[in-house]
């Protein structure tokens, strides 16, 4: 592969891509060392197998959330040939997020609802429903206007995070602030089994459909005409990629509230590691997004207590990261004229 | 030869955009197997929509379009692209591919559920690559090359389909003199040589009469003229066509040259 132009890649020079390589073998190392650290690996007690599985369950949380939002944004971005989409920025995963607290807050007026499965059911008809607005707002006569979408993806945000707090005041006020940390996206080893089980089938299923769509998506880059008669059904594509999108969202947002940018960022770590083709895009990006999640999830978890600030939720740290390399993309995109 | 068939025809199309509006009104094209068509007219006169209905990406309320001897639209998405190929007006990748690369992807609808390409389909783009003269820069990026060189590879692109049809929109629109003698030796040559139909809307009226064996003018959404080049290059014919003032110059060729007045 040559030189790149595609914005926000940079040149996937071999020494370059060999130092990715070792900096997310570290990272995943890190992870799992942070996660070992705190237990202590030696003597094995029944405390020490209860502290381990609470543990694994945290970082198969973060595997899954992270797989899911990363393997999102790459569709997202090669749907949209938009390096600057990600499901948290187009509005999707707050969609998600009012399903899901809707659907908490009824079962915390009545319990006895089957929240494992309607608080996710609940996520993927609000990120469904949002993506059908931003995609209906940004598209006219059939030409994506790519300003418009990230504009539409901005007042969308904002709606739906007035609809939550507007949720907030039907909580109960003592639970309130549960609500909030969630809000902000974190990981928690408070999880089911049942929400486990459903979560790694939707995530697993919604990749794998993505990871078949990837020469669809290489063509898709060509324009909507030259892809359409190269044999790609392009409304079709479109249409399945967000509901598979708004899926895999809803099961991310359900396991750990909105955790915004990790879909921005991975997707261009992956582009940087194996380059633009998205069959090899689509099967690299949920691997990078799970390590990417696990390894800053642990290190807010250790960070937090070195700091005796307790646990830092994940979502504060991602958007930390996030929001100012979207500014470098934003930038760097504007000065190479690419839209 | 056989000249009487026509690898795509359409017969009285009728299409609008919005209803009581119609861009068609009763189109008939054909180009047989071996013929390069250019189909000319002024900014609006219903050129492009012409196109994208033989393309099967807008549907005709009236009329039908056979193509290989069988309706359009019972072709399925897939068997059409290895019927027909079209090549844009502006070649532009989102995505950072190499020209080889690119070419590939013209072997979509011939692979798999994973689109992975075999030797067999390597072997093709590669031939593609070659008749368009794109081999040479074949590890490079589109936005590495001058705007005649990547048009050059959207042509490739669309050969690698194997098509028998190909569509071509306005495809010298942005490139100097050179390259568009160039681009229109390339479409005459996939057309004699190669015996593709080959349709190519066009605004150079000279370079359409010199090359094309066939020529189709349109104006507001009807057919103001159809035939060889010479049978059709008149003054009263551009006139009409054109809504201005046009002279003839005598050429060397069989063909006058067209001067807007």
């Amino acid at each position: 592969m040559n030189a790149p132009t595609h914005p926000g890649i940079a040149p996937p020079l071999s020494a370059g891509r060999l130092i990715a390589m070792l900096a997310v073998l570290l990272a995943a190392a890190l992870a799992v060392a942070g996660g070992c650290s705190l237990v202590g690996i030696t003597p094995l007690s029944q405390l020490d197998a209860q502290i381990w599985a609470i543990r694994l369950v945290r970082l198969l949380v973060g595997a899954l959330v992270g797989a899911a939002l990363g393997a999102a944004g790459t569709a997202l971005q090669g749907i949209l040939r938009n390096p600057l989409a990600d499901p948290f920025i187009l509005g999707i995963s707050s969609g998600a997020g009012v399903g899901v607290l809707m659907g908490m807050a009824v079962s915390s007026w009545q319990r006895g609802l089957p929240t494992v499965l309607s608080i996710p059911a609940m996520g993927l008809i609000g990120a469904a429903v949002t993506c059908a607005v931003v995609y209906g707002i940004a598209q006219r006569r059939g030409r994506l206007d790519p300003y418009v979408l990230l504009l539409s993806g901005v007042i969308v945000n904002a709606f739906n995070g007035a609809i939550m707090l507007a949720i907030f005041l039907f909580i109960k006020p003592y639970v309130v602030s549960a609500y909030v940390i969630w809000t902000m996206g974190r990981l928690t080893d408070n999880v089911s089994w049942q929400a486990l089980v459903l979560s790694s089938v939707c995530v697993a299923g919604g990749w794998s459909l993505l990871i078949f769509r990837g020469s669809a998506f290489n063509t898709l880059g060509l324009g909507d005409e030259v892809a359409s008669s190269s044999g790609v059904a392009v409304n079709r594509l479109r249409i399945e990629t967000f509901v598979v999108v708004s899926l895999v969202t809803a099961a991310a947002v359900a396991l750990a509230g909105p955790i915004g940018f990790v879909g921005l960022i991975v997707p261009h770590i992956c582009r940087f590691i194996v380059g633009p083709d998205h069959r090899r895009l689509m099967l690299v990006s949920g691997f990078i997004g799970a390590m990417f999640l696990m390894s800053a999830d642990t290190l807010c978890r250790t960070a937090g207590e070195w700091v005796g600030m307790g646990e830092i939720p994940v979502g504060i740290v991602t958007a930390f990261c996030g929001g100012p390399f979207f500014i470098f993309l934003l930038r760097r995109r504007g000065r190479e004229g690419w839209s | 030869m056989n000249d009487r068939r026509h690898a795509i025809e359409a017969r009285e199309l009728v299409f609008s955009y919005r209803p009581g509006q119609p861009v068609l009104r009763g189109v008939s094209v054909a180009c047989g197997t071996g013929k390069l068509l250019c189909v000319l007219g002024r900014n609006g006169s219903g050129k492009t929509t012409l196109l994208r209905c033989l393309l099967g990406q807008l549907a005709p309320q009236r009329g039908a379009i056979e193509l290989d001897g069988k309706e359009l639209r019972r072709h399925s998405r897939r068997q059409l692209a290895r019927l027909l190929a079209y090549v844009p007006q502006f070649p532009a990748s989102a995505f950072a591919f190499t020209v080889g690369e690119l070419v590939l992807m013209g072997r979509y609808c011939h692979t798999g559920l994973m689109g992975l390409a075999t030797e067999r389909d390597r072997s093709v783009a590669r031939e593609a690559m070659k008749m368009t003269g794109t081999l040479a820069f074949a590890g490079r990026t589109l936005e590495e090359l001058s705007g005649g060189e990547a048009q050059c590879v959207m042509i490739a692109r669309a050969l690698a389909q194997q098509p028998s049809v190909i569509l071509l929109d306005e495809p010298t629109s942005h490139l100097d003199i050179r390259n568009q003698l160039m681009i229109y030796r390339m479409m005459q040559r996939l057309a004699h040589d190669w015996q593709m139909a080959v349709v190519c809307v066009s605004h150079d009226v000279n370079l359409a009469a010199r090359f094309a064996d066939e020529l189709l003018l349109m104006r507001d959404g009807e057919v103001v003229a159809a035939g060889p080049p010479p049978e059709v290059i008149r003054q009263d014919v551009l006139e009409r066509t054109y809504d201005v003032g046009i002279d003839l110059l005598p050429a060397g060729g069989d063909v006058p040259i067209v001067v807007g007045r």
